[in-house]
């Protein structure tokens, strides 16, 4: 789990292009839209791409998406348990 | 000083000429279905390529759809006008992405075979409003103005401001979008599509259809109309732009940059608030845009909202088109002293309540005022007034 | 109109270096575009999703703004040629690695020509009138003529340039066209438009002209002269890029040798140039030292680089 957070973070600021951020900078917990991190609703959508592009798992609808989006910690709880679902 | 506007000309999914377009309207008849090749709900021009380009007697392979449909518009608008010295005409076209259809096809077979394509020159967004000029033997001020989706009702201010500044005495203004994979894939990106017809204005509106189109509006001054004894179908009576400076693609909730816009166009006609008989809105059919235009509406009209409607329920969202071809609509709405309408529609927004006029209305239509707001902000109202 | 404030940059050091104009020499063609820290004008959130043509011309925006003493502008307005190409190339190349699976939305949200009129805007939170023309080598004339038009209806400032990015596919479009690339180039150039000059010396925009589809340059020169009520013989200095044989007789036919220089070859090849033309003409008229302008203090500028278009911008000081 502690290494796919990491990974999480680290394709984050390499999609998002996010600057003068390193993995260690991100909290588990830490919001990551509007507050926290500061990202906006375009980055949500290339966090969606991200999940499904490097993951494998989709986000289905605007709801979904607002509670999964929500920290690293609520993301990689995610891949975990669609990727569970689908073996 | 006094702008008329002489001659109209339009394609559009629903018609290809401006007597199909009204009758379309009038029969509450779409142009929006399922495409083939996508699958996604798409307001298609009921013309191929070939057929354009055989009814112009041009050159295979070399013109883009955009310079296609914009030329099938802008020679029924510009119909018997001619070109002299002593009325100075000029072109402003508008394009979001220019000669797209064209260079995302060469493109693509470039990266895949490594060859660089020499037709990417019909890209520039400049060389479709050229080859209209060229083919209407316009010469002088050639230009095209691109705001995204505020691109065409722009061009058509753009026309009237030069006319104002004493620059040009006639204008042919407007706009040309084509449905281009670009666009296409661009908003499937931002998942606002609707799966089915959209409902503009609906609370259970659900996004937008993407359309392709043309449209063109001659707009001429006294002296013009004096030497081409063209008949007055109406006037551009004010015109405003504002920014939103909110978002890159999102509206502000107050709708800021769409009150500024709609209020600017207002005092520049020197009318009030209660003068406005009916509204053409942008009204795209996404939760974003319908909302924020309709607090637009509260903060300009007050408990007095006019007639309203969107039309992009029959078209679908023409991008850069879209304000022209909503000019001409309004246009129409005042030959035919008609409120336009919204389709689609059935729940109004749980938060106004507003309905949109969801038929044709006969009406005393003195001044409609017509809406257009793109990416980066760009908000846009023109106001026509009954001649 | 007074020009209030003038900013550039380019692939010499312009930025933020008035007088500029006499240390600039020919254009190395291994030269490359100076960037200055963007991060002193645009944070990092933002500045991540910008191409070059936005980041310049957001740079160059503040830097016209303190120039001039300004809070907001009552308008913004941008000519681009190509605009945001670098993002249009990037969604095409997304659109074909993602084959028909998850797309990314950002360098799509970015691609419209009016993003960087937007961008600036959004930075500024303004909310004033905002446009961009893209009309080939006419985009910066008909943004300077739309300023114009705005100062005369009664707007006090209005920031306009003209800003290009270089791309491989706009090199072979030139190629295409027969244009000479001396050496393509990208680059930004912003001023402050005001309608009033406060008191202070300076330079004047006299007049803007965009002719399209034209016959003959010596027409068109002599009608945007006369209809100023100026003459050949009244300009020191003509700034001149023509790439064809008959252009370059026809100006020949109009001015006198001394009066013609070809600013290409110190600005290279870009669609937009007249913008650095400009911004040169007015470093020269404020530095004065040039013995053409001695007598004549008014600089035409003369934008010829498509064969088929004239642009025209007249300076005095």
């Amino acid at each position: 789990m502690e290494d796919l957070k990491y990974e999480l973070k680290r394709q984050i600021i390499e999609e998002l292009k996010l600057e003068d951020i390193k993995p260690e900078d991100i909290q588990d917990d830490a919001p990551l839209i509007g507050d926290g991190l500061g990202l906006d609703s375009i980055d949500a959508l290339e966090l969606v791409v991200l999940l499904e592009k490097y993951h494998g798992v989709k986000i289905m609808d605007e709801e979904i998406g607002k509670k999964v989006l929500t920290s690293i910690n609520t993301m990689a709880d995610f891949i975990v348990e669609e990727k569970a679902k689908a073996t | 000083m006094k702008i008329f506007v002489t001659g109209i000309g339009i394609v559009t999914a629903i018609g290809l000429d401006a007597e199909e377009n009204l009758n379309s309207l009038g029969s509450l008849t779409t142009g929006i279905s399922r495409s083939n090749s996508s699958g996604l709900m798409l307001g298609e021009v009921k013309l191929s390529n070939e057929e354009l380009m055989n009814k112009f007697q041009l050159p295979a392979e070399d013109y883009s759809r955009t310079s296609l449909l914009g030329l099938l518009a802008a020679t029924e608008a510009w119909a018997n006008n001619k070109i002299d010295k002593i009325i100075r005409t000029g072109i402003i076209s508008s394009t979001s992405v220019g000669g797209m259809d064209r260079t995302e096809k060469y493109y693509f077979d470039a990266r895949k075979n490594g060859i660089a394509n020499s037709s990417l020159m019909t890209h520039c967004n400049g060389r479709t409003t050229e080859r209209i000029a060229a083919r209407l033997g316009i010469s002088g001020y050639i230009g095209t103005v691109s705001t995204a989706c505020s691109s065409g009702a722009n061009a058509i201010m753009q026309g009237a401001r030069l006319m104002e500044g004493n620059k040009l005495d006639r204008v042919i203004a407007g706009g040309s979008e084509p449905l281009a994979d670009f666009d296409i894939k661009g908003f499937s990106s931002l998942g606002i599509y609707d799966n089915a017809i959209c409902k503009p204005f609906d609370d259970n509106r659900m996004g937008l259809n993407l359309g392709e189109g043309a449209a063109f509006l001659v707009l001429e001054n006294e002296y013009s109309i004096s030497i081409s004894n063209n008949k007055p179908i109406c006037m551009l009576a004010g015109w405003g732009n504002a920014t939103d400076a909110f978002h890159q693609t999102a509206s502000s909730p107050d709708g800021k940059g769409a009150a500024l816009a709609m209020t600017n166009a207002m005092v520049k006609s020197g009318i009030t608030v209660d003068k406005i008989d009916y509204v053409n809105a942008h009204g795209t059919g996404t939760g974003n845009n319908d909302l924020s235009e309709s607090m637009a509406f509260k903060s300009v009209f007050g408990n007095n909202l006019p007639a309203f409607s969107s039309t992009k329920g029959f078209t679908g969202h023409t991008l850069a088109a879209a304000g022209a071809i909503e000019a001409v609509y309004c246009v129409q709405a005042i030959q035919k002293q008609t409120v336009l309408p919204n389709l689609n529609f059935t729940t109004p927004m749980k938060e106004t309540g507003m309905k949109p006029a969801t038929g044709f209305q006969r009406a005393n239509i003195e001044f409609v005022l017509s809406n257009s707001f793109g990416f980066g902000g760009n908000c846009t109202s023109l106001i026509f007034q009954k001649a | 109109m007074y020009i209030s404030a003038a900013s550039t940059i380019s692939h010499h050091p312009t930025f933020r270096n008035k007088g500029f104009s006499s240390q600039l020499r020919e254009l190395d063609p291994a030269s490359e575009l100076i960037r200055p820290d963007y991060s002193d004008y645009i944070p990092a959130m933002e500045r991540r999703r910008m191409s070059d043509v936005q980041k310049m011309s957001i740079a160059c925006s503040l830097d016209c703004m303190q120039q001039a003493g300004i809070g907001q502008p009552d308008a913004i307005i941008v000519g681009t040629s190509m605009g945001c190409c670098v993002n249009i190339r990037s969604f095409l190349d997304k659109i074909l690695s993602a084959n028909g699976g998850p797309l990314s939305p950002t360098s799509f949200i970015v691609s419209t020509h009016n993003t960087v009129a937007g961008q600036i805007a959004l930075l500024l939170k303004n909310h004033g009138y905002n446009m961009t023309h893209t009309q080939n080598s006419l985009s910066f004339e008909q943004a300077l003529m739309d300023a114009m038009l705005g100062i005369k209806e009664g707007f006090q400032h209005v920031l306009v340039g003209g800003a290009d990015e270089e791309e491989q596919s706009l090199y072979n479009m030139r190629a295409k066209l027969n244009i000479e690339q001396l050496h393509p180039v990208s680059g930004a150039s912003f001023f402050i438009l005001s309608g009033d000059h406060g008191g202070s010396e300076g330079v004047n925009l006299l007049d803007a002209g965009s002719y399209g589809l034209i016959d003959s340059i010596t027409d068109c020169t002599e009608h945007f002269l006369l209809s100023g009520g100026q003459s050949a013989k009244d300009i020191g200095l003509v700034l001149y890029a023509v790439n064809d044989k008959k252009g370059m007789a026809e100006l020949n036919s109009i001015f006198r040798r001394e009066q013609l220089f070809d600013y290409q070859i110190v600005a290279g090849t870009s669609f937009t140039n007249s913008a650095f033309a400009m911004h040169y003409g007015i470093d020269m008229l404020l530095d004065g030292s040039n013995p053409g302008l001695r007598e004549h203090k008014k600089i035409l500028i003369c934008n010829n680089v498509i064969p088929e278009n004239l642009g025209l911008i007249l300076l005095a000081a």
